[in-house]
């Protein structure tokens, strides 16, 4: 087993290294791609089975986003629904032998978290426009200014570190017990690891909603620690 | 630890393209869905909204519809009603007026039926008031009964005018009896009957039972009539005159 917080390049494009991660990445981007065109091909009013999990899942992320935000859930929905999924199968790919999860890798955990970075100040500077997204630093006082863009990098850092040990942990105490115990000792672990995938997915997402919603300002009152305590 | 920044920038890249992607190809066409549905939902609610006034609007209409039938109903009853009444009156009048003609009829009919009967008992009672004077008549024969016929025969003749006498005085005059006569008989009478009307007629005797008793005269142009037959006959004509 290779060192988590090391990438290892499976081949070279160029000067750009591909590792196992951005490989499995591209897989799953296909296969939700693919699986978004077969599912949504005959969408019709009257809902098959499968069409009606697809628009409960929709109207639970949007659920999500409008209990957070009190807003209309259309603006926030794709980048939001897409880190739920994306980070959902991700996670769940560990469950596929010999497949390492995106999420275990330092940089897909870093460039999401990254990504809800500068979506709070895309959102922030939509919503606000830019001198009213400056003051958001500004609040209650002055004098908050240093914390508050501390606190803007820290909780987003959070984000990334909290991903990042959830998901690597996961896959390697299983890695771990497969090697010492054999081969259906770490079965009930993998089960632990699909709810703490599923978990951890949820957090992100939520988090990266509040954030923003913090920041436009439409949401209502939720912190960030309040959120951090979910987390936990 | 050590971060591969052209892995971070990939997974970066990655993860956007996927957002744009599942936005095109997820995202948007089942959130379409759900907000055709919604709509459609509440177009259909609203439809039926509108379809609810129409029926409440619809059912007032009926409802007033059926209060103008519930009116026409009585007045057209009422209007029944009272054709039924006029037309049971004349139907009443008709088969009064029926009843009178048939009454009357039958009245008629009966008083008909009445006098063709009593006329008939008449004729017949005069027919047998004349069977029974003929019996007995015919009972009453002999030389009385002659000698009176023959006394009213010459009454006549000399009770009829003398232009009348004149007119059978030249003629030929049989004399009808019921009996035969005798000669000398026949002379006699002869003798009374040319005294009687005073000019001389020729006489000729012939029997007659059908006179019963009597005599009677006969010409051509002349009769007289003097018998129980034609006494009968006056009669039973007179009877039935009077029936």
């Amino acid at each position: 087993m290779n060192s988590p917080l090391e990438s290892v390049a499976l081949f070279y494009l160029g000067p750009v290294p591909i590792t196992s991660a951005v490989v499995v990445t591209w897989i799953i981007m296909a296969v939700l791609v693919l699986g978004s065109i077969l599912l949504t091909r005959r969408l019709s009013v009257t809902p098959t089975a499968c069409q009606a999990a697809l628009e409960v899942f929709v109207e639970a992320i949007d659920g999500q986003i409008r209990d957070t935000t009190g807003a209309a859930p259309a603006p926030y929905r794709a980048f939001v629904g897409t880190l739920f999924a994306f980070i959902l199968v991700a996670n769940w790919s560990s469950l596929i032998p010999g497949v390492e999860p995106p999420t275990a890798q330092l940089e897909t955990d870093a460039a999401l978290a990254l990504l809800v970075f500068l979506s709070i100040i895309w959102f922030g500077v939509r919503g606000r426009g830019f001198g009213g997204y400056l003051k958001v630093f500004a609040a209650p006082n002055p004098v908050m200014i240093p914390l508050n863009i501390l606190q803007s990098i820290t909780r987003v850092f959070s984000m990334f570190v909290r991903l990042f040990g959830n998901v690597m942990s996961g896959v390697f105490v299983i890695g771990i017990v497969a090697s010492l115990a054999g081969l259906f000792v770490p079965i009930p672990l993998m089960a632990l690891e699909l709810l703490t995938g599923l978990v951890q997915a949820y957090i992100f997402a939520i988090l990266a909603i509040v954030f923003i919603a913090a920041t436009v300002g439409e949401s209502k009152p939720a912190s960030d620690e309040a959120a951090s305590g979910q987390s936990q | 630890m050590n971060i591969d920044w052209w892995t971070l920038g990939l997974q970066a890249s990655n993860v956007l393209i996927l957002v744009w992607l599942l936005q095109h190809f997820f995202w948007r066409p089942v959130a379409a869905v759900i907000a055709k549905r919604r709509s459609d939902t509440q177009k259909l609610l609203d439809d039926a909204a509108q379809k609810r006034v129409q029926a409440d609007a619809t059912l007032a209409e009926m409802e007033k519809t059926r209060a103008g039938f519930a009116a026409e109903r009585d007045a057209i009853l009422v209007a029944a009603k009272t054709d039924g009444e006029r037309t049971k009156a004349q139907a009443l009048e008709a088969a009064r007026m029926e009843a009178e003609t048939l009454q009357k009829a039958a009245r008629a009919a009966i008083a008909r039926d009445t006098a063709t009967a009593q006329k008939a008992s008449a004729d017949q009672a005069a027919t047998l008031a004349v069977d029974i004077a003929k019996r007995l008549a015919a009972r009453l024969e002999g030389p009385a009964v002659e000698a009176a016929f023959l006394g009213w025969l010459i009454n006549a003749i000399k009770a009829l005018t003398p232009a009348e006498k004149q007119a059978v005085a030249d003629g030929t005059l049989d004399l009808v009896s019921a009996q035969p006569l005798e000669p000398a008989e026949q002379t006699r009478i002869e003798k009374q009957i040319i005294a009687a009307f005073g000019t001389q007629p020729e006489i000729t005797f012939r029997v007659d039972r059908a006179l019963i008793a009597g005599f009677e005269l006969r010409s051509p142009h002349f009769l007289l009539r003097n018998s129980w037959q034609a006494d009968l006959q006056r009669i039973s004509k007179d009877l039935r005159d009077a029936a």
